[in-house]
């Protein structure tokens, strides 16, 4: 009865199917690490984690990036490298942006929102980061995940530079998201 | 501050994240307790499989738990009035043990049972999707495979991401889940099953579908199903609606269909809108037809009804609080909170995550309302040192201190007893080429050497 059904639908469409870009290699980072379960509870554990240890660049040679609160309040002006992305570049200087998925595009707690002019220079977002983006909370028209921005040159504008801006559902996240020392 | 949370989920976690990231040094201990022997809840026991980049949150997680003043006590029931255990292992800690030892407590224990609908009593070929979630996540109350091996036609209740999960775990070849996080035992029925079509039915129409973008895309890409095409008078909008960006998206999504043709692949999968279950018995599902317009409009029953032959029938209609838990609200199905504060609980009790918003959100979701909460119990720290109930004694809690039951117990299991049974797992799993083989209890007590 249902093969019935499929057959004569089968046969009156003629859609070609679309081409995708490819989804994005499995990379099961926790085989890389390591859990070393030393003394009690004084133990280490490293996780290379794929958002990690950018580089700064020397004072003064890098890119500008001027991080700013939803209400457009300057949290923290930094410098990059040509390349590195802006979810990297917040936590190499500890601007709070979470990273859930540590940029593998299935969270969306990277959301940032861009100035028009930068975001117009970017690259159109795919597929894959515009479903995150679907559930990202305060989307605007120029939000991208902050995972996928990558940093360059003829993205920055005047003396601010790249101007980053959280969105207002995380204004409550704080700035300096390090631990306390211990 | 001395803060015992109940549950160790993505909320637990976020809250404690952002606590001792705030907290001066010697201000105060998180200790986090779960029923399961497992921490991260969800994360761990609802996630699908094939979604390996979400589970990455739990690097955090680890982060959080190397903080000195963070601890774990798994296989820990927190339990009301009457000791219960939900899981045989399980030790039980009544709630007033919590409260003489901590001078505040947060309730982050999710939403862990199945809504049922009315109309569908459970069976043997009538199943809730946690079950199927608990059977290929390996949770400790799971009941074992549905019966796939007899199932040529399933029919899944309700259109949320769970559901699409279910659907993509049936449609998808064994072949490309092996790699994933799926325990052996599971491939193996997965290999047997005889699912050759599954619908996805729910009451609403497409511009009120409960899915997101990412998981109609995951379904409409699968390389060996294709979906049935949906009318294309179903995916007008009503006149003078407001669409969306996302529920747009999702819209083209369904207007183009699947990427293979319908009927081209070996399974096939539809959307049933606008169709209700009345009654399952014998096989035969019969569904009443509906009509909503649009977001703002009540679903109608048209007085039509249809039936179709179905072998299993999954609901997917959500999930709620467990009804003997503390401060459960019956109205809301889970507990009542305002800013994070349990209403109608003492000073110093808070619920987050699952089980203050209710079985609703993404991580992203959850994480935000965590920081939220933990601003809440962050403001409220002044009180810090007085136990919530008190038993004399100098009227404040040891930062030290550990409930009585569980001293020296060897059944509780630490974070790095969690650590232990992690690496256990992914190199098992790397023995056969997968990113991880999970343990039984009985593989855990081997391993910790506990029995
Ligand atoms: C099947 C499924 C798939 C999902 N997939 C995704 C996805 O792909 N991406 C995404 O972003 N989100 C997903 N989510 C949503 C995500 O899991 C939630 O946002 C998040 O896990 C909620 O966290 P929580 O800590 O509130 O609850 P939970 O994760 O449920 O944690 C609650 C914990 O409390 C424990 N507990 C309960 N009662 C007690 C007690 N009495 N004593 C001790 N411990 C107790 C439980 O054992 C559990 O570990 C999914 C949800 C489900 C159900
Ligand atoms: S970190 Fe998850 S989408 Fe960017």
């Amino acid at each position: 009865m249902l093969r019935a059904g499929l057959k004569s639908l089968a046969s009156t469409s003629s859609r070609i199917p679309q081409a995708f870009p490819p989804r994005l290699a499995y990379q099961p980072a926790r085989l890389q690490q390591t859990w070393r379960v030393a003394q009690r509870r004084s133990f280490h554990w490293s996780t290379p984690a794929r958002h990690a240890g950018i580089e700064r660049p020397e004072p003064g040679t890098g890119i500008k990036i001027t991080f700013k609160d939803s209400k457009g309040s300057v949290i923290k002006a930094v410098e990059a490298n040509e390349g590195d992305d802006i979810l990297s570049v917040a936590h190499e200087y500890d601007v709070d942006l979470e990273g859930a998925c540590e940029g593998s595009i299935a969270c969306s707690t990277c959301h940032i929102i861009l100035e028009e002019d930068t975001f117009d220079r970017l690259e159109e977002p795919g597929d894959d980061e515009n479903d995150m983006l679907d559930m990202a909370f305060g989307l605007t028209d120029t939000s991208r995940l902050g995972c996928q921005v990558k940093v360059s040159a003829d993205l920055a504008n005047g003396s601010e530079g790249i101007v980053v801006r959280l969105p207002s559902a995380t204004r409550n996240m704080f700035v300096d998201g390090k631990k306390a020392a211990h | 501050m001395k803060l015992a949370i109940v549950g160790g989920g993505a909320s637990a976690f976020y809250v404690a994240s952002r606590l001792l990231s705030r907290l001066p040094k010697e201000a105060g201990v998180v200790h986090v307790y779960d029923r399961l022997w497992a921490p991260h809840g969800l994360v761990r026991y609802g996630v699908a499989p094939d979604h390996p980049e979400v589970k990455n949150c739990t690097h955090k997680f680890d982060e959080v738990a190397k903080d000195p003043r963070f601890r774990f006590f798994g296989n820990v029931n927190v339990h009301d009035n009457i000791p219960q255990k939900a899981f045989s292992q399980n030790i039980p800690l009544p709630l007033s043990s919590i409260y003489t030892h901590y001078s505040h407590v947060l309730f982050a224990t999710g939403c862990p049972l199945p809504s049922f609908h009315p109309s569908l009593p459970q069976s043997e070929s009538c199943i809730p999707a946690l079950n199927v979630v608990h059977w290929y996540t390996q949770h400790p109350a799971n009941q074992g495979p549905p019966p796939l091996e007899t199932a040529k036609h399933v029919t899944l209740i309700g259109n949320g991401n769970v559901a699409l999960d279910v659907a993509r775990m049936l449609l998808t070849s064994p072949d490309v889940l092996r790699k994933y996080d799926v325990p052996s035992t599971v491939i193996d029925t997965l290999e047997r099953s005889a699912v050759q079509h599954v619908s996805i039915a729910a009451r609403r129409g497409p511009f009120d579908a409960a899915f997101t973008t990412k998981e109609i895309r995951e379904l409409i890409k699968l390389p060996n199903a294709s979906m049935k095409p949906i009318p294309e008078d179903w995916l007008v909008p009503a006149p003078g609606a407001k669409i969306d960006r996302a529920k747009g998206r999702i819209i083209d999504l369904l207007r183009k269909g699947s990427e293979q043709r319908y009927g081209s692949t070996a399974k096939t999968w539809s959307l049933d809108f606008f169709r209700s279950p009345v009654s399952f018995e014998g096989g035969k599902l019969t569904l009443a037809h509906t009509t909503a317009i649009s977001p703002s409009t009540r679903v109608v029953p048209t007085g039509e009804t249809s039936t179709v032959d179905t072998d299993l029938v999954v609901t997917s209609i959500g999930f709620k609080g467990d009804p003997t838990s503390p401060f459960y609200d019956p109205e809301l199905g889970h507990m009542r909170t305002q800013a994070g504060r349990v209403q109608g609980a003492m000073e110093n009790v808070y619920g987050s995550g699952w089980a203050a918003m209710g079985p609703k959100g993404v991580i992203v979701a959850t994480m935000m309302d965590a920081y939220a909460v933990a601003e809440t119990i962050l403001g409220d720290r002044e009180k810090s040192l007085t136990p919530l109930k008190s038993l004399g004694g100098d009227g404040t809690v040891d930062l030290g201190s550990v409930p009585g039951e569980l001293v020296g117990n060897t059944g509780v299991l630490d974070y790095d007893d969690w650590k232990k049974i992690d690496a256990a797992e992914i190199s098992r799993g790397e023995l056969v080429g997968k990113e991880r083989e999970r343990l039984t209890w009985g593989e855990v007590q081997a391993l910790l050497g506990r029995h």
